[in-house]
């Protein structure tokens, strides 16, 4: 078992003060009341010493006696106890069985001669119960057999109060207010000498050991029990400690919280009453007296009288501390907490705890590490400080002193160790993190989030990203420096724009993707910067980069003025013409713009969406020039010129018609003119020169969207005629025209339709057509039917109702009262609302004006 | 130190396993242990109450301190070995009378410890913390070490215990309910065996408070009363 050292014995009284070399003299007993120390010895003397304690910085305190006085009790017995009443400056001596008052100053006799008779031991209350201050209460084992006897003694007379017999004969007693805790011969009783209730607390054989009854505090009383055992006892007869295990022949007992002290023949030892666990041991031979007096123990033989000075507390914890038993330090402190005031022993707690973390933390004990430190609300830096180079440069932090851990440093602690150094860094990373946002962090945010960033860096860990993101306490000069030298680029980048440095951090970026730095965090920096100016605010960052990014991808870089958020476009420099002006340089950037402009956001202006179009013209013209056969991007290109020019109503169309003059591109023509309302000349066009007949049926479509059904059948007649009028001798222009019939036959007027077709079409032919012509037609006819017998029938309500109103009469008389207004009818004209109700017309028409008025109904 | 609200103790034969069981229960592992010496306590958070757990010593030689650790229990544990059968029988001729002082509502819980050493209690092991109620012995045909004692012969004594009391059998928890197989080893049953009596125990500890007087006195008396009472769980 690990000792720890809890008391130093030290001498009190050397031997040549008490004796002399009178070789038979022996101390009997002794009493210690503050620096008041008494000895009885065996040849009826009573020694009185002062007793000066001198602190001795580092170690413990060392003790004179000098003698006061000692006198001759005048007997030729030996003084058997002494105690001290100090509230009555009396001595209570026991000697030949009966207990005398003696003055402590001269040890004089109390000139009443008052004193005990018939007294084998006694014990005084402790927890008196009487209440007067000028007395104390005493209780005795008389010599007569099986009695226990209650005295008062004030300071020149004695009173008994209370007789108790037992059931067997008692060997020792200890009382505490009413109850008597006694050693019988065969067992330990707890008697209640006001109600004279006793209660057994355990069989114990009085022949074979001494027996021990020691009150330890308020109602609980240490016993010596069987097999060694220093058992703890309530007056309610239970134990509410477990018991120490001393040895089997204790013959002394004492508490020096939190410690049991007993004695035998050749020891002391010292257990702790927190965990029963024996702490020390101290060779002692022939001690015969051992006693606690109000917290100072004082051990003797029969020639001397030592003093077991404890250590204090905080000196036994740091002791615990030092051979790393944590538990136990931190048991011992806990168990102090009544000891020491509230607030001192906090602080104390606190820095206990805190020592014990960094112990784990030693022994790579993380979890408890963390929980300790927790529980012991440590300032974070310190143990930040354990890492080199992780707390900031500018920070004022400096470790408490005394020092909570012997380290200087990581390495030190690790001794090198590689990888326990990983480990640690590891749980300082998770540490903090978890801190961070906690209220342990305030008043150091910087220093924590700097040290996490500086372990992140280092170890090339994902959440720096995520730190440098969100909000931070980060310090610039100190984390750059870093982020520098570990070659975080990138997450420098952020910490600058966390700093509002935007342009440093761009620039930064950009070295990166130029190459000139090497980072390899993201492999789409680029797209990032365009992200990153899309939503930046700074115009001038933006323009100042805007060449760079379109240099490096015309499509992706212009994003930065097509995706900028829409509100703050109208203010700034981000207008259109300012930005096609930049775009000059870069037709695929400028392309995108454009569309961004005419096709999402819709902007009506002639001039965009004429630049739109020549700028899809050239290209497409382009197209042409450099590739004989058509690769699919020309038809896209083209496709999309197409849809601009159908759609947009708002480019110039003369000046795109003479651009496009001699350019073979019949459809965009034929667009075109129908744009200027020449529907014959587009549809002239498509069927003619293109002989593209699904285009013209499309065109016919798309070019009355949005417009009258009398448009859209002028435009499909036009077709129609355009189709016939060729004559039956091309015969794919009468397919196209029956084809065209019989897929649109709702578009078309039947009646002029077949005025202009051939009479040789069988009407098999147009069978379809036909079928369509007329179910339309039918279709129209039945539903003007049921609209004009609906209109019939409202009519008829209209008129019921009408009759109904007119049916009866209505008699006004002077007794009726308009409804509203309460007043009688003067006149003969009155409003009547449909459920009967009569009103003035002036009332009918203010009510009318003003709805918050009460409402007899609705007017008809 | 936090007072106990309630007290649990262990009784049983020396080297049944009670020190076993209760670090089983309260540290969750099984070291060696030694002879208990006088006796050892536990204090064990259960809900809002402390509820203390004795551990005693089964050694003759302290025999006489039973008594002192029964004073005021409200619960006692007394546990045997199933592989020997004298065990059992202690319990009886000595530590029964020990429960005298205990508190007259005082509950009785039987274990039989060390089913790991037997056939079934391989099997039961491997099945975790399965309920023992289908441990019959019947169908297990060749046990290495068969069993001593069947729960039947606990479930015996518990009722000869409520005879020795004078309790009526309808006024205390059945002796199923009360009467349990374990093993400190594997764990099997022991959190059961405990949490059974710590929710036995709590409303014991409600019932006390509201018949004795408080110790505070309570400034808004007028709701007082109740606020004691409703437990949460209880």
């Amino acid at each position: 078992m690990m000792s720890i050292k809890a008391f130093t014995l030290v001498s009190a009284i050397e031997r040549e003060l008490l004796m002399g070399d009178k070789e038979r003299v022996n101390i009997e007993c002794v009493e210690c009341c503050g620096r008041d120390l008494y000895v009885g010895t065996n040849d009826c003397f009573v020694y009185h010493f002062l007793l000066e304690e001198r602190p001795v910085p580092a170690g413990p305190a060392t003790f004179t006696a000098t003698k006061q006085l000692h006198r001759h009790l005048g007997l030729k017995k030996p003084v058997n106890e002494l105690r001290a009443a100090s509230a009555l400056n009396r001595l209570l001596v026991l000697c030949d069985n009966s207990i005398s008052l003696v003055n402590m100053l001269n040890l004089e006799p109390v000139p009443s001669g008052a004193r005990i008779k018939g007294a084998a031991t006694f014990a005084l209350n402790e927890n008196p119960v009487s209440g007067d201050p000028f007395c104390v209460e005493v209780c005795i084992i008389s010599v007569k057999r099986r009695t226990i006897q209650m005295f008062l003694v004030y300071e020149d007379r004695v009173q008994i109060v209370k007789e108790v017999s037992t059931p067997e004969q008692p060997l020792a007693v200890a009382v505490d207010g009413h109850f008597l805790c006694l050693a019988l011969t065969t067992q330990y009783i707890i008697h209640n000498y006001s109600t004279g209730v006793s209660q057994d607390i355990f069989p114990y054989c009085s022949e074979e050991r001494p027996s021990i009854v020691k009150r330890i505090v308020r109602q609980e009383f240490l016993l010596a029990g069987p097999g060694g055992l220093g058992m703890f006892a309530t007056v309610a007869g239970i134990s509410q400690r477990a018991p120490v295990h001393w040895s089997e022949n204790v013959i002394g007992a004492a508490v020096s919280f939190p410690y049991v002290i007993a004695l035998d023949d050749e020891f002391i030892t010292v257990h702790s009453m927190l965990d029963q666990q024996q702490k020390q041991t101290l060779p002692f031979k022939e001690g015969h007296i051992l006693q606690d007096f109000e917290g100072r123990v004082i051990v003797a033989t029969s020639k001397g009288v030592y003093i077991l000075v404890p250590l204090p507390l905080e000196k036994q914890i740091q002791d615990l501390l030092a051979s790393r038993r944590v538990e136990e330090a931190l048991v011992l402190a806990k168990g102090a907490r009544r000891n020491i005031p509230k607030e001192k022993f906090q602080v104390m707690y606190r820095r206990i705890l805190q020592q014990a973390g960094f112990i784990q933390f030693a022994q790579l004990q993380f979890l408890e590490a963390k929980e300790l430190f927790r529980s012991g609300q440590l300032d974070v830096r310190e143990l930040i400080s354990l890492y080199p180079f992780l707390l900031p440069t500018s920070s004022s932090f400096t470790r408490s002193h005394p020092p909570l851990h012997e380290y200087a440093d990581l390495n030190q602690l690790t001794q090198g160790d590689q990888e326990k150094m990983a480990k640690c860094k590891r749980f300082l990373m998770s540490y903090l993190n978890e801190v961070r946002s906690t209220e342990v962090a305030n008043g150091y945010k910087e220093d924590i989030d700097t040290a996490l960033l500086k372990l992140y860096a280092e170890a090339d860990h994902d959440s720096l990203l995520d730190l440098l993101v969100t909000e931070n306490f980060c310090l610039l000069t100190d984390s750059a420096a870093w982020l520098e030298k570990h070659k975080k680029y990138f997450a420098l980048g952020l910490l600058y724009h966390y700093n509002n440095q935007d342009a440093a951090a761009v620039q930064l970026w950009v070295n990166i993707v130029n190459g000139d730095v090497q980072d390899s965090t993201r492999s789409d920096l680029y797209e990032y910067i365009v992200d990153f100016l899309t939503y930046c605010l700074d115009e001038e960052l933006v323009w100042a980069y805007a060449d760079w990014v379109l240099q490096k991808s015309e499509e992706v870089g212009v994003q930065v003025f097509t995706k900028r958020p829409l509100d703050e476009q109208q203010k700034n420099s981000f207008n259109p013409d300012n930005i096609i002006s930049c775009l000059k340089k870069y037709p695929k950037a400028l392309v995108k713009y454009l569309e961004y402009l005419v096709i999402d956001k819709k902007l009506q202006k002639e001039e965009y969406h004429t630049h739109l179009a020549v700028l899809y013209l050239e290209e497409v013209l382009q197209q042409r020039a450099s590739a004989s056969s058509k690769g699919t991007e020309a038809t896209e290109t083209q496709a999309k010129l197409r849809r601009l020019l159908q759609k947009s109503d708002l480019y110039r169309v003369h000046f795109l018609l003479e651009r496009l003059q001699g350019a073979g591109l019949p459809m965009e023509s034929a667009i075109l003119h129908g744009k200027l309302g020449e529907h014959e000349k587009a549809l002239h066009i498509l069927v003619h020169e293109l002989q593209d007949f699904a285009a013209a049926e499309d065109y016919c479509l798309w070019c009355s969207e949005g417009r009258d059904p009398p448009h859209r059948q002028h435009l499909f007649h036009t077709l129609l005629a355009i189709y016939l009028r060729a004559g039956p001798t091309t015969h794919e222009l009468a397919v196209a025209a029956v084809d065209l019939l019989n897929r649109h036959a709702t578009e078309f007027d039947a009646a002029q339709v077949l005025q202009m077709l051939p009479d040789t079409w069988s009407v098999q032919l147009l069978c379809p057509f036909l079928m369509g012509a007329m179910r339309d037609s039918i279709h129209a006819r039945r539903t003007m039917q049921v609209a004009l017998g609906l209109a019939r029938s409202e009519n008829l309500i209209y008129t019921y109702d009408k009759m109904k109103l007119k049916g009866s009469s209505i008699r006004l008389s002077d007794k009726k009262l308009c409804q509203i207004c309460q007043n009688p009818f003067c006149e003969p004209v009155f409003v009547r609302y449909p459920n009967g109700g009569l009103v003035h017309t002036h009332c009918a028409a203010s009510r009318h004006t003003n709805p918050s008025s009460s409402s007899p109904g609705t007017r008809t | 130190m936090r007072k106990p609200d309630s007290k649990i103790v262990l009784l049983g034969d020396m080297n049944v396993g009670k020190t076993s069981l209760l670090q089983r229960y309260m540290e969750r592992r099984f070291p060696d242990t030694v002879s208990t010496v006088g006796g050892a306590f536990y204090l064990k958070q259960w809900r809002s109450y402390n509820i203390s757990i004795w551990d005693t010593a089964g050694r003759e030689q302290f025999h006489g301190l039973g008594s002192m650790y029964c004073r005021g229990a409200a619960a006692i544990i007394l546990t045997y070995d199933v592989n020997h059968r004298q065990s059992l029988v202690e319990l009886e001729d000595r530590f029964l009378g020990l429960t005298d002082t205990a508190s007259k509502d005082c509950l009785f819980a039987i274990v039989g410890n060390k089913v790991d050493l037997t056939e079934e209690g391989a099997l039961a092991g491997q099945e975790k913390e399965e309920c023992s109620s289908n441990m019959d012995a019947g169908d297990c045909v060749s046990p290495r070490a068969p069993k001593q004692v069947q729960l039947e012969d606990a479930v015996a004594l518990y009722k000869k215990i409520l005879k020795y009391k004078m309790l009526d059998e309808q006024d205390v928890p059945a002796a199923e309910q009360m009467c349990f197989e374990t093993s400190a080893k594997t764990g099997y049953n022991v959190d059961l065996l405990f949490e059974t009596l710590f929710d036995l125990v709590v409303p014991m500890i409600l019932q006390q408070r509201a018949e004795r007087p408080s110790h505070t006195v309570d400034i808004s008396s007028h709701k007082s009363p109740k606020r004691t009472r409703s437990g949460c769980c209880a």
